[in-house]
């Protein structure tokens, strides 16, 4: 009898090979679709500010006309990047908690306080600084309920003397600055949540968090590719080539940084290939075989960086509107390589037990908690924000202050 | 003029301390209101954490797979059905190597089906092909280093002044960091309360002078329960530490489990 | 030397961010439980409230005080480590009112502890059931007593 209940069990859960510890034997990983968004998200916020950093700090004139479209785009991914990880709580209503009582060796709960810090004492002021004097200038010209919020927005503050605007660029300097180890530090802290599992070996790794900034500055500047060529489109507007090429640039570089990097951590873990390496071998031939082999390495790294790195041996050869759709496609290709390496290092590293002697597989769920529809609707989320950040201060009939870029290209 | 002045401003201060004095009996009340939500108990009286320090150690040379003890912890704390175990056993079997190969002994078979709590079928290899096999039961590993606790983000996670790791039921988020930071898989989200949960010690039995679930009902002394501040002299824990060379899972991860092992196999982890 | 004063967008921001931890600070100190921190940091309440749970099983010296002959019979004999409770089940409702009966226990449990198993240890009594004597174990074998036939 006690044979029949067993066998009956072992049959009725067959996506498990081997043995996993009895608390593993779960029809979902406690971390799934959601976590994958969540470091995605963070890291194209993380991205998107390096690159309009590019700008302010070693100014880079060529990217001035994305600066504001990266900064807002950053923005909106920012405003969203705590939803995923808000959504996948068994208590939402407790999140509070991270915030009053914050343990201070969690990275999760530090990672509060970043994000924090980032939110309001990066992202928020150097956009303020940047946008004051226009919103000095719009709130006058604007009528209704923009003109209100721009007045709103301008705090009350309305000098805009020379002596003043000159102090608003130097702040967004220093802010800028500032903001470039800030973001390193948000992104790194997200790659550190993995990175600190030391139970995990497909997770505990010092590499991680580097790992982590890095593609998320590639993913960050293939955004901004996308969303510049994408606005322009709905515009109707030309490109600036130069400021594309110039990214395409800077995708190129990081890239590369980012797929050497990659590389060192594949080819460590297989030279020291510690304890636990036969089962990530195993996951790799066969349970991540289309998201790492094929959609992380071949679509997200090796066809952009023949695309890009083309486009950097041959640069005035290929004719504008090739040139163009090659960007738009790298870019595109890099944005879902990076969702897919997400997908390999969050999920991979729940596919196998703890006991190292097994694997589990996943379905995954459309609705529900875990389904990926919440997954899918956070992803868009942030879209919808810049749509309207964009309406509002990218506005194609609220020009900006005309000496703003220039000064501070002389500062 | 002065007068008035001086009238109307001493009116205004007593204003404001009366207001003053009103907003911070208000917040007093408000914060207790608040606060109550967060205290309720009717714990055993008279037990002072602090007196004392509980360890579990484990003989697996002594386990016979009958898998009362995880059946008895489920029962004793309402664990959900499912893959939902607090503790559990697992079986090894260690073949032996293939015939004409160098190997000293074949790759381990190791189950655990219902976490053993119906017990164990026979072995699907012929005896003649097991080099040996045995049990070993396993439960939170009572690290001196706990990742788990490390990754905590609220506090809600923690060893107690009596050496115990516990969750706290009312304020743990679900967030599922422990359960990735335990090395052991001895964590699990309970689907019920959406909350962490794990092997208390039985801390409710303990706390008023049980054994722990699965030690009552071990046939065969594989579990030694003790209290390290109050051992007596022919104290089962003191014996087992004198009697035996012991060993802790996955010691490399230096998570320094203080549940100690006697009768491991290198196959363990 | 006239008067350091600050620009006003940096005054204006300075405001905001004092309000902004002011506020912290205020939901601070109405959100953190009162035993927070009472013996580290987590809620000391969180003891007391993980000890209310009630048990379950009753435990072996329960039964001590109305079958005091059984427990000293079981002491005595080969099944002298095991728990009433692991073969009788929970007993708890029995000790506090003996009118409401434990489980029967009538002897297939036997085989959990005693089928032979290849990975149980050498020194547990194992029968294959289906060679030994008999299925029904208590006819030869005194539960209490299993080395004494009744
Ligand atoms: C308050 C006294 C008391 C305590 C404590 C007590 N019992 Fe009993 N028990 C009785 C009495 C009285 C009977 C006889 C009832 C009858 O035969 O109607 C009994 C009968 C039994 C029976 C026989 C039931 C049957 O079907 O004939 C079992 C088994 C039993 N007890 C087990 C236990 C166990 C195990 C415990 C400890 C957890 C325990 N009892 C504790 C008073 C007690
Ligand atoms: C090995 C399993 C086992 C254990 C351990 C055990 N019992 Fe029993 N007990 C039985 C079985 C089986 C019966 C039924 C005997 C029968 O039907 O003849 C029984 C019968 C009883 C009865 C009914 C009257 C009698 O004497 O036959 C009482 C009372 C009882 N047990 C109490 C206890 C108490 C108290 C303990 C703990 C000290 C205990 N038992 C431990 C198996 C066990
Ligand atoms: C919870 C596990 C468990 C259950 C249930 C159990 N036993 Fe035992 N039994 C043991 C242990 C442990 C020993 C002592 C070790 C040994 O001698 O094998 C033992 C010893 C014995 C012995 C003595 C062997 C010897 O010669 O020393 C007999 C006979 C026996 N059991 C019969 C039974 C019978 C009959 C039942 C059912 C009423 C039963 N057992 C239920 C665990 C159990
Ligand atoms: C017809 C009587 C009879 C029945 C029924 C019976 N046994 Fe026995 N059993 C014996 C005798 C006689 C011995 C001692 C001689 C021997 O070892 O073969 C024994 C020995 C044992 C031993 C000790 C074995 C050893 O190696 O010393 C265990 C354990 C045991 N029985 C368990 C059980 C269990 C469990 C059942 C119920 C499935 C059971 N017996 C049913 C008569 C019986």
């Amino acid at each position: 009898m006690m044979n029949e209940v067993t066998n009956s069990v072992v049959e009725a859960l067959p996506q498990f090979q081997g043995y996993v510890y009895p608390n593993e034997a779960n029809f979902h990983p406690v971390w799934s679709t959601l976590i994958v968004v969540y470091p995605y998200i963070t890291g194209l916020v993380a991205g998107a500010f390096i690159m309009a950093s590019l700008v302010r700090v070693f100014d880079v004139k060529a990217l001035a006309p994305v600066y504001r479209l990266s900064m807002l785009t950053a923005l909106a991914f920012l405003l969203c990047a705590t939803l995923p990880l808000l959504c996948h709580l068994g208590h939402p209503e407790r999140c509070y908690e991270i915030m009053m009582t914050p343990h201070m060796t969690s990275p999760m709960a530090i990672f509060g306080f970043v994000y924090a810090w980032y939110l309001m004492a990066v992202l928020l002021l150097e956009l303020w600084f940047d946008y004051r004097q226009d919103f000095v200038k719009w709130s006058k010209t604007t009528a209704g309920f923009k003109g209100f919020l721009y007045r709103v927005l301008t705090l009350g503050v309305t000098d805009v003397s020379e002596k003043s605007v000159r102090l608003d660029m130097k702040m967004e300097w220093i802010l800028s600055i500032v903001g470039i180890p800030s973001a390193f530090l948000l992104h790194g802290y997200v790659g550190f949540i993995f990175g600190s599992i030391k139970a995990n070996p497909w997770w505990g790794n010092v590499l991680m968090p580097i790992m982590f900034i890095l593609s998320a500055i590639v993913s960050g500047i293939a955004l901004c590719v996308f969303n510049y060529i994408v606005l322009n489109w709905i515009r109707r507007r030309p490109l600036d080539m130069r400021c594309l090429d110039a990214m395409a640039m800077f995708l190129f570089y990081a890239l590369v940084m980012d797929a050497v990097v990659e590389g060192l951590d594949v080819l460590h873990r297989g030279y020291a290939a510690e304890e636990g390496f036969a089962v990530l071998q195993t996951m790799i031939h066969e349970k991540l075989f289309y998201t790492l082999n094929i959609g992380q390495v071949g679509v997200g790294t090796l066809v952009p960086l023949l695309l890009l790195g083309l486009l950097q041996v041959l640069p005035r050869r290929v004719p504008e509107a090739t040139r163009r759709v090659m960007i738009f496609c790298s870019g595109a290709m890099i944005l879902l390589g990076v969702l897919m390496m997400r997908w390999n290092v969050v999920m991979g590293g729940q596919f196998f037990s703890k006991s190292f002697r097994g694997v589990m597989s996943y379905k995954m769920e459309f609705a529900g908690q875990e389904g990926w529809l919440i997954s899918a609707v956070i992803m868009c989320l942030p879209f919808i924000i810049l749509t309207v950040l964009v309406k509002l201060f990218l506005s194609e009939r609220l020009q900006p202050c005309e000496h703003v870029l220039e000064k501070s290209s002389k500062a | 003029m002065n007068h008035t002045i001086n009238r109307r401003s001493s009116l205004l201060r007593m204003g404001a301390a009366m207001a003053g004095l009103l907003t911070v009996s208000f917040a007093r009340a408000a914060k207790a209101a608040v606060q109550t939500v967060f205290v309720s108990t009717t714990a055993p009286k008279g037990y002072d954490p602090t007196k004392h320090k509980w360890l579990m150690c484990i003989d697996a040379s002594k386990c016979i797979g009958c898998g009362l003890c995880a059946e008895a912890c489920k029962k004793e704390n309402g664990v959900p059905e499912g893959p939902y175990y607090r503790t559990w056993i697992e079986r090894y079997i260690i073949p032996k190597p293939k015939p004409g190969s160098d190997l000293t002994r074949g790759e381990a078979i190791v189950d655990s089906p219902n976490g053993g709590m119906h017990g164990f079928p026979e072995p699907t290899l012929p005896k003649d092909k097991i080099e040996h096999a045995f049990f070993v039961p396993k439960l939170c590993n009572l690290c001196e280093n706990p990742p788990c606790i490390q990754v905590c983000p609220v506090g809600a996670t923690f060893t107690a002044p009596d050496g115990a790791v516990l969750i706290d039921p009312n304020y743990c988020i679900g967030c599922a960091f422990c359960i990735q930071a335990c090395p052991y898989g001895a964590r699990f989200l309970n689907p019920a309360t959406k909350t962490a949960e794990k092997c208390t010690l039985c801390y409710h039995r303990i706390s008023r002078g049980l054994k722990p679930a699965c030690v009552e009902v071990c046939p065969a002394e594989a579990r030694i329960f003790g209290d390290l501040k109050n051992l007596a002299a022919d104290d089962p824990l003191q014996k087992f530490y004198e009697k035996n060379r012991v060993q802790v899972l996955k010691p490399h991860l230096g998570t320094e489990p203080r549940v100690l092992y006697a009768g491991l196999d290198k196959e363990v982890r | 030397m006239h008067r350091f004063k600050l620009p006003p967008q940096i005054l204006r921001l300075i405001l905001v961010a004092m309000a902004i931890v002011g506020s912290y600070l205020v939901a601070r100190s109405f959100l953190v439980p009162p035993s927070f921190g009472e013996y580290g940091w987590y809620r000391g309440d969180a003891l007391k409230l993980i000890a209310a749970r009630d048990p379950v099983f009753a435990g072996k010296q329960a039964c001590d005080e109305c079958h005091s002959d059984i427990l000293h019979k079981l002491a005595k004999d080969a099944h002298k480590t095991l728990s009433c409770e692991g073969c009788h089940g929970v007993s708890r409702e029995h000790c506090d009112n003996p009118d409401i009966l434990p489980v029967k226990a009538t002897g297939s449990h036997c085989i959990r502890c005693h089928e032979a198993n290849l990975a149980r240890p050498a020194w547990l009594k194992q029968i294959v059931v289906k060679d030994h004597y008999g299925p029904k174990c208590t006819e030869c074998h005194l539960p209490h007593q299993p080395t004494q036939s009744p």
